[in-house]
């Protein structure tokens, strides 16, 4: 499974409402539901799907599922 | 359980009433919020399950406060809650007066869950982390602070009512997250997480305990072949090298004590069994054995002669072989029969074997159960042999039937739970379900109580409804298959009609309640309604001596 359809996975499983449409689009901003322990939750799931682990101040900044892609893209290499 | 699988489980849409649990603990409950209610949901499908949580740092406020209906509560302990100086977020100087403080913090705890444990199932886990390097002693030392905190905890779970889990059940070296306690205040890992509410939730949700065991004799309840070796020459002693069969005879009887029907197949002849389990050195006590089928007849058809004298289905029975043929034999022709190989020297199968059978408490019930069977079979001989009338008439028998709902007692609502064939309508309570029922003031409970010659059967049937005018609306009505054949389900309907002009059944058909059929096809065609005056009309003569009594 690619990068992308994992982290949706990601997201579904703490978004369960969300489309895949909805989860690419989502951020902080935009997402009512997404709040601090929605990022802690979010940040452990991936941390477990992709084996990776995030440093305090990293989990600060991923306030989108862009930056969520991103991140585990330069993680893992893809 | 995985993180992202726990959380789909959690999330998905759920429906059904609502299963109240509270989850307490003083750090923040994040993920093993999610593992509580993923397990809860697997546990009881058909409800809709809601996880309310406290106030960070305050164990003690959030278990005085929840003050809601709850079906149950979790209580998660970490070193934290004793005092903050042991905890690895906030560490302190430790000193002596850490314990005093401690056993402030833990006498409001204990006596919070005092008072929640009266009125719901209440776990309690004890800290499963290690307390912060606050002690100057090494690792494997145990410090006298260390150990006068640990008195304190193992005090707390002594003289609770609540369920507390065994610590050692977690010590695995992988349950802590440092990384996220302090980030997040959540101290755990989720392997960990999951393994906590799994097994909180085991005690909230616990499996029925199995009901009887069936046992092979040679090779299993002791070392040796009867048959070549005779009497003498079998064992289950040190000198023989057959004390593990000794342990298994004594786990039989701690079985037995606890109201394990015990029951034997085995391919011998049936003399030399009967010689054999009259050695004076036998451990299992031979009173606890019944039936003993002793025979060399296929294993299937003991086994189904077993169950006909216990009246249980094999969903309900573990059968233990050491033959793996004799086992596949039973297996097929009781698919729903847990079969097991007994595994000489091995702690780990009679402890698993245990388990299987584990109940909280043990009711005087319990202790007369195999003498009632043995009795049953007696008076089931006996009405072969005469009429069921002059059978009854002299058997000397009393009814008593305890009216009184406070406090309730706990043997209704585990009849209730755990009766199917007469059971009115098959409907479980949980705990906080029946003490909802039983708070409204219209509601009734009597608990109905059985001797004759043949014995004592305890406390084998319980009642509850409402009063609507004239007429009783009868909502739980079951009674132990140990009781059938002796009219006391008549008289149960008479003392009723006795206060009530009509009773209305709330009666459901369920895949095993035909003997509650079977009596209302006769007493209340419908199965909707028995009054008075047609019940005095149809009612056989009824010969025990009864005695009400009000709480």
């Amino acid at each position: 499974m690619h990068n992308e359809q994992r982290l949706i996975r990601c997201f579904q499983a703490v978004f369960p409402d969300l489309t895949e449409t909805d989860v690419a689009r989502a951020s902080v901003s935009r997402l009512a539901a997404w709040d601090s322990v929605a990022t802690v939750t979010l940040a452990a799931s991936v941390e477990e799907e992709f084996g990776i682990q995030f440093e305090a101040d990293e989990i600060e900044k991923m306030n989108s599922f862009q930056s969520f892609l991103k991140y585990v893209a330069t993680r893992s290499g893809a | 359980m995985k993180l992202i699988e726990s959380l789909q489980i959690a999330n998905a849409r759920q429906e059904g009433p609502l299963f109240r649990v509270l989850l307490a603990c003083g750090f923040t409950p994040l993920h093993l919020q999610t593992a509580v209610k993923a397990h809860l949901r697997l546990g009881l499908p058909t409800r809709s399950i809601e996880v309310r949580t406290g106030v960070y740092g305050d164990l003690g406020g959030t278990l005085e406060n929840a003050t809601e209906p709850l079906d149950a509560a979790l209580v998660v302990l970490e070193w934290g809650d004793l005092d903050p100086r042991l905890s690895w977020r906030s560490p302190g100087k430790v000193s002596g007066e850490v314990i005093s403080d401690a056993r402030v913090r833990l006498n409001r705890i204990e006596k919070a869950v005092a008072i929640l444990a009266e009125r719901t199932i209440v776990a309690v886990s004890l800290p499963t982390l290690p307390m912060a390097p606050v002690l100057h002693t090494r690792s494997g030392e145990l410090q006298s602070v260390e150990a006068a905190l640990l008195e304190m905890l193992y005090g707390l779970a002594a003289s609770t009512r609540a369920v507390v889990l065994h610590p050692k059940t977690f010590r695995q070296g992988s349950e802590h997250d440092l990384r996220s306690e302090m980030m997040n205040g959540f101290p755990y890992s989720f392997s960990h997480a999951d393994a906590l509410a799994a097994g909180l939730v085991r005690f909230v949700l616990p499996p029925a305990p199995k009901k009887g065991l069936i046992t092979d004799l040679d090779q299993t309840l002791w070392g040796g072949i009867l048959g070549d070796d005779g009497q003498e020459g079998i064992s289950w002693d040190l000198d023989h090298k057959t004390g593990f069969h000794g342990v298994y005879q004594q786990l039989l009887n701690v079985l037995a004590d606890a109201g394990i029907l015990l029951g034997v197949a085995s391919k011998n002849d049936a003399g030399l069994v009967y010689n054999a389990l009259a050695r004076p050195d036998l451990v299992v006590e031979p009173r606890h054995l019944f039936p003993i089928e002793a025979h060399w007849r296929p294993k299937p058809e003991s086994v189904e002669r077993i169950l006909e004298a216990w009246n249980v289905g094999p969903d309900s029975v573990v059968f233990v072989d050491d033959n793996p043929l004799e086992l596949a034999q039973v297996k097929a022709a009781f698919p729903a029969m847990e079969c097991l190989e007994f595994h000489k020297d091995d702690p780990g199968f009679l402890l698993e074997l245990r388990d299987r059978f584990g109940k909280r408490e043990i009711r005087e019930e319990d202790k007369l159960r195999v003498a009632s069977l043995r009795n049953g079979q007696v008076v089931r001989q006996a009405v072969d042999n005469a009429t069921l009338d002059s059978l009854l008439a002299g058997a000397e028998a009393t009814v008593i039937f305890r009216w009184g709902k406070q406090p309730p007692d706990p043997r209704a609502l585990e009849l209730i739970n755990k009766t199917n064939q007469f059971n009115l309508n098959g409907v479980r309570y949980t705990q906080a379900e029946w003490n909802a029922y039983l708070s409204d003031r219209a509601t009734h409970l009597v608990v109905v109580e059985y001797e004759d010659r043949f014995g004592k059967l305890g406390k084998i049937a319980a009642l509850a409804g409402r009063e609507r005018g004239e007429g009783f609306e009868l909502d739980v009505w079951v009674m132990s298959c140990r009781a059938f054949s002796r009219r006391i389900e008549h008289q149960c309907v008479k003392l009723l009609l006795g206060r009530w002009e009509s009773l209305q059944l709330m009666y459901e058909r369920t895949e095993r309640n035909a003997p509650m059929m079977d009596f209302l096809a006769d007493a209340a065609p419908g199965c909707r309604e028995i009054r008075r005056a047609s019940f005095n009309r149809w009612c056989p003569q009824l010969f025990h001596k009864t005695e009400s009594i009000n709480a």
